[in-house]
């Protein structure tokens, strides 16, 4: 995986997106969107106009348009299209067992994932100090207001890298989704949109009133776990159960797609 | 060495089944051939070989270890070639062969550094396989299939897609490894040619059944095929036919083992028949494939004896 140049093309992709939010938010007007709310509530906006207030902002925006359809891609081919090439083929005709060569492919997905996570957060946090202080005070809002904090520069610090460890495993649930349907018998593409349709779809629906009572039957809101990270103080209960339940899922993932890809009939 | 015990294979959207009932054995350094046109069952019963197609019923067996029930063990000692093997394009050649070997726990520098030699490919190990002709790619794909140190060689249409000049090398390839290190080999194929040279016995699938297994000499019936030219057919004809001799259409007559072709020729002279020719005619593969495929079928038999066989000879 990590011998693709198009693995690469990711972490170009995300880079461009930063240097897109750097163009933009050099601009005045849309300073203007933090500078509203932190002076509702009373916080100075320089102070609070920082690198990480901007890297949280970015990290959110990239995960949503970038980072989700980009790991939905790459987990989704990983099995599906060397199947279709005809690598896995030739290496299934040496003594290897197919739950072995699926643990090292889903493996592989998920290092991608914590790598190209990492990744972000630092680029991130690099577009934001170019625009501002880099050590200033962090701002957190989100919508809708589930996690209002502000921190001093190392609370804040510490509460992105968090968060940034909280953001892998919940996109490593994305990679485990795509690589469930990677095993079936479809083809990259289909696997790829699959996998972005369950996830958005789910985001729709999760947001649709009707289905309040219903909650926690939703991936989004154990997906939104990353943001949690900055609640104040640190729910480490409803941390452990989200984590819990994204884990299982992607182990979930594995096994489902371990039983249907060894019932497989692999011909040219 | 290699065993199918009755296996039977329908694919779920296939409209007939892929294999029926299949039993034949590969012995101990045979190279084996597995002949039949495209659909006959060829690459769904080395797939069951190798574990990679699921059969409905049946089992294959190499070295004694069932392929469906411990299939890592049974192929523990397998190397297998496909036609237009498919390697990471964006990796070197020797990076393709580690991450292969790898895969199976199997990676010993030494051994990799011999076998890439032994395919004559060390000058371009290096190089991207995004860049290796056809040739190349099957020679890569013979050196990861002797990473195993194989007892058994398992070869896929191997020479499909290959000029001339490749398919003689690794023909002759093939060849040593069966010479030199007494490696059992299954071949399979359409091009007839390739098996008559390679192969010491066959299997000729049909729709897939198995419509013959064994020597391919036992495919010519006992008698060896000969051309005549003669200048009055109807004379010739009438003297042959006091002969031991089998007459399968005008100017091609079977001589069973025994006769001696002079003794037919002054036979001929003596009644006045002026004999132009008389050469003898190798029976192609290709006419023999055929005819065993005419006959499977119009028998309705899983299999056809020698004796049931028409043979059509034409020239090669």
């Amino acid at each position: 995986m990590f011998a693709r140049k198009r693995t690469y093309g990711g972490y170009a992709a995300f880079l461009a997106f930063n240097l897109l939010f750097l163009a933009i938010l050099s601009r005045p007007g849309p300073s203007k969107l933090f500078r509203k709310p932190m002076e509702n509530g009373g916080f100075a906006f320089e102070e609070y106009y920082s690198a990480l207030t901007l890297a949280f902002a970015i990290l959110g925006l990239t995960t949503i348009f970038l980072l989700i359809p980009f790991l939905a891609l790459v987990a989704g081919d990983v099995v599906s299209k060397e199947l279709e090439d005809g690598n896995l083929r030739l290496i299934l005709s040496r003594p290897v067992s197919r739950a072995r060569l699926l643990l090292s492919k889903f493996l592989a997905c998920h290092i991608y994932t914590f790598t190209l996570v990492a990744f972000l957060a630092l680029i991130s946090f690099g577009t934001g100090a170019l625009l501002t202080t880099w050590n200033g005070s962090m701002f957190v809002m989100t919508r809708p207001r589930e996690v209002l904090g502000v921190f001093d520069f190392e609370t804040g610090l510490r509460r992105y890298l968090i968060s940034a460890g909280f953001l892998t495993l919940c996109m490593s649930t994305i990679s485990s989704v795509a690589f469930l349907f990677s095993c079936q018998n479809l083809k990259p593409a289909a696997a790829t949109i699959l996998t972005i349709c369950v996830f958005f779809i789910d985001r729709i629906l999760w947001g649709v009133p009707y289905f309040q009572d219903y909650q926690n039957w939703f991936l989004t809101p154990h997906l939104r776990v990353w943001i949690q990270a900055f609640a104040d103080p640190l729910p480490w209960g409803k941390l452990g159960w989200h984590l819990g339940i994204l884990v299982g899922i992607s182990i979930g993932c594995f096994a489902v797609g371990w039983l249907t890809f060894r019932k497989r009939d692999l011909k040219a | 060495m290699i065993q199918f015990n009755s296996v039977s294979k329908t694919f779920p959207k296939g409209r007939r089944p892929a294999l029926v009932n299949l039993s034949f054995s590969v012995e101990k350094g045979e190279v084996f051939g597995l002949l039949g046109h495209n659909g006959a069952g060829k690459s769904t019963a080395l797939g069951v070989l190798l574990g990679l197609v699921h059969p409905d019923s049946g089992e294959a067996v190499i070295n004694g270890i069932s392929v469906q029930k411990k299939r890592e063990k049974a192929l523990q000692s397998v190397g297998a070639i496909f036609e237009s093997p498919k390697f990471y394009e964006y990796l070197s050649g020797w990076r393709n062969l580690k991450v292969l070997a790898s895969y199976s726990g199997y990676w010993k520098r030494a051994e990799a550094e011999k076998a890439v030699d032994w395919v004559g490919l060390t000058e371009a190990i290096d190089r991207k396989v995004a860049t290796y002709s056809q040739g190349m790619r099957q020679r890569l794909a013979l050196a990861q299939a002797l990473l195993p140190r194989p007892e058994v060689l398992l070869l896929d249409e191997p020479t499909n897609g290959l000029d001339p000049d490749g398919i003689v090398e690794f023909r002759e390839r093939v060849r040593r490894l069966r010479d030199e290190f007494g490696i059992t080999v299954l071949l399979n194929s359409h091009l007839l040619s390739e098996v008559e040279q390679l192969c010491d016995r066959v299997a000729i699938l049909r729709h897939g059944e198995l419509a013959f297994e064994g020597k391919l000499v036992e495919l010519s019936d006992g008698n060896t095929i000969y051309e005549v030219s003669v200048d009055n057919w109807d004379l010739a004809r009438s003297v042959l036919e006091l002969l031991p001799v089998k007459i399968s259409g005008e100017g091609r007559i079977g001589v069973p083992d025994g006769i001696d072709p002079a003794d037919l020729v002054a036979g001929m002279a003596k009644a006045g028949v002026k004999v132009r020719e008389f050469r003898k005619r190798k029976a192609s593969l290709e006419s023999i494939y055929l005819s065993v495929g005419r006959n499977a079928v119009s028998l309705g038999t899983d299999s056809v004896s020698p004796d049931d066989l028409q043979l059509q000879p034409t020239t090669d």
